[in-house]
């Protein structure tokens, strides 16, 4: 299935790895230049690059183009909950949460409730999160390395995690870091390049591939077509408004897509970098749904059938067969792979680091070992990253899904829970830590219920898809933590002076 | 009673509620934000609604860019839809900081 081993793309992506340690080295030297200086980000532009890289994963790269081969619109479910979700976030919270000034999800839980319980649920969401929204990322890894040394899933699956593990190490030891801006300038090349010479092999205007695939949409023949285009064909419109309004709540209260606002100098520029994040997200997005119609279109052309198995497990690997099947030069192909690799990878280092670090600083620290030194729990830090890192290789070796469904049950988590607690935080004085720990607690369960219990009671699973579950999660997690906190003393005078006068004036 | 739109409210007030924002600067921000969620969601949700219910409006004969209407929608409009949405209303909350700013200003000198 994924063919033989690819010398020139294999290249490629060592290149591209020693490249982006390098790039990073050269970063930090300037940063460590720039010290005291008091560093600011450069421009709007530049910030929403930053938000774009951070954004940009597997699920991006790879997942959204498979579902989009399978499942034709029902994929823009997916494109618009996670391009209309930061519209939510911009509205509702982004100026505010920079206003707070905490860094990370349990931080600013902590300072918001005034309660240590309620740190340790929200970190124990922040680690879920990170385990789910991996296991997403090692599929697409998996694949990609199947693909380049030809070989079969499992062993390209211990293998990729192999290699990210040591990048991670090398990053770290090196102290790299990762270059924001030129992060996201290779992964939308890689993306756009290689669509434009597809475009273009199929005879299709190579210019703007986003608009000429247009053309291969409405050449399909007329059964695949009319599946293709027909918006109810594979789900209800409960399902497809489910799964985006999940979407977009699970980004606005993701804790990674949070943290990049603390870092921005000021409350406009965290807004404005928010618009020109959405562009930059927007070019990739522009682009996805083409790979899915030239991949069909390819398949009509040449009367190639896949069986649906097949087609299900090659689904998130489309983006790079795509470009194999139409024939274009090899290291373009390799780019795509590239591509997917870098996208994948920097989330996985990205979210263990946070996964870990909300371990050994949120749970450790606090519940085990109070009197831990800072390098013990840099010790503690690392190990958990090492465990999380198998837990999810074993997880990952029986993918539950397509690499984007699997992603969007982390979205559903971070809708049901976090999404709740931050905006009744920020914009009820009275939610107190009484609501918030029940309110997360209660978020837990309803994520989880359909997954768990799903075979048992088949209307848990209608009414609550495990990828679509915060249509009615968010809001009944919303109604508890108000109802909770109205039934309960409201939470000490400082926070909500705090609230009124930092978080709330001009 | 004379009203000023302006008056902040008195300090023991400690009242942050969405549905129930403050007189003054937060009053107005809910109400920029209120326009903006309603643009938003119109299109983002009353579309696929639309879809549903009306089934004659996805005509494949009616096509923009060679795509089905309702397809380009979807694909492409909307993600722009969200950018003018976010610009729109980052001037609105600018201008809206930059008039709050001012006064307190001309209050303290």
């Amino acid at each position: 299935m994924f063919g033989e081993l690819k010398l020139l793309p294999i290249l490629a992506l060592g290149a591209a790895l020693a490249l982006s340690l390098a790039v990073g080295l050269f970063s930090r030297h300037r940063a460590e230049q720039a010290y005291g200086v008091s560093r600011r980000q450069s421009g709007h532009a530049s910030i929403g690059a930053a938000i774009a890289s951070n954004w940009m994963s597997a699920a991006s790269f790879l997942g959204l183009a498979g579902v989009f081969y399978l499942q034709g619109y029902f994929a823009f479910a997916y494109i618009l909950g996670w391009t209309g979700g930061y519209v939510l976030l911009l509205v509702l919270m982004a100026g505010q949460i920079r206003r707070f000034g905490k860094y990370t999800a349990p931080d600013f839980v902590e300072a918001r409730y005034d309660s240590s319980l309620a740190r340790i649920c929200s970190a124990v969401i922040a680690i879920l999160i990170t385990l789910i929204y991996c296991v997403a990322q090692y599929k697409g890894i998996g694949l990609i390395f199947a693909w380049l040394f030809g070989i079969d899933y499992t062993r390209a699956l211990l293998l990729g995690t192999a290699v990210a593990l040591a990048y991670l190490v090398i990053a770290g030891s090196l102290g790299a870091t990762r270059n924001q801006q030129v992060h996201y300038l290779t992964l939308i090349l890689c993306f756009v390049i290689p669509l434009m010479f597809i475009a273009k092999k199929l005879g299709y205007s190579w210019l703007l591939p986003q608009l000429s695939y247009g053309a291969a949409v409405t050449a399909l023949p007329p059964a695949t077509a009319s599946a293709y285009i027909e918006p109810w064909a594979f789900c209800t419109p409960y399902q497809w408004i489910a799964l985006c309004f999940t979407l977009m709540v699970g980004t606005a209260g993701l804790p990674h897509v949070l943290s990049r606002f603390y870092t921005v100098p000021n409350t406009r520029d965290a807004r404005w970098g928010v618009v020109w994040g959405l562009f930059f997200i927007g070019l990739l997005y522009w682009s996805a749904p083409a790979f899915g119609a030239f991949a069909k279109a390819w398949q009509a052309g040449t009367g190639q059938t896949v069986d649906p198995a097949e087609a299900g497990f090659l689904a998130d690997l489309i983006v790079v067969k795509t470009g194999e099947w139409t024939g274009i030069p090899e290291i373009l192909v390799g780019l795509l792979a590239v591509g997917g690799i870098l996208a994948a990878f920097s989330t996985i280092t990205g979210l263990l680091i946070t996964g870990a670090g909300a371990f050994a600083y949120d749970i450790y620290y606090r519940l085990i070992n109070p009197r831990a030194s800072e390098r013990h729990l840099l010790k503690v830090a690392k190990g958990v990253t090492l465990l999380l890192a198998l837990l999810i290789l074993a997880i990952a070796v029986n993918p539950p899904g397509l690499i984007a469904e699997i992603t969007a049950v982390a979205f559903a988590l971070a809708g049901n829970t976090l999404f709740p607690v931050f905006l009744l935080g920020i914009w009820w004085d009275r939610a107190n830590k009484y609501g918030a720990v029940c309110g997360m607690l209660s978020g837990i369960a309803l994520t989880f219920a359909p997954v768990l219990f799903g075979h048992l009671v088949p209307e848990l699973r209608e009414w609550l898809p495990p990828t679509s579950s915060a249509l009615i999660g968010a809001p009944l997690v919303t109604l508890i933590v108000i109802v909770v906190s109205l039934l309960t003393p409201p939470p000490p005078e400082q926070v909500r002076r705090f609230l009124v006068d930092k978080v709330h004036s001009p | 009673m004379h009203r000023q739109p302006s008056a902040e409210p008195p300090n023991g007030d400690l009242r942050v509620n969405f549905l129930r924002p403050r007189p003054g600067f937060m009053r107005r921000e809910v109400t920029i934000i209120w326009i903006t969620l309603t643009a938003w969601a119109i299109l983002t949700f009353g579309f696929p609604l639309y879809l549903a219910f009306c089934p004659q409006a996805r005509l494949p004969d009616r096509t923009i860019f060679g795509m089905p209407m309702h397809y380009w929608f979807s694909g492409q409009f909307l993600i722009i839809w969200f950018i003018l949405v976010c610009c729109a209303f980052n001037l609105l909350i600018d201008w809206l900081t930059e008039s709050y700013r001012r006064r307190r200003q001309e209050r303290v000198s």
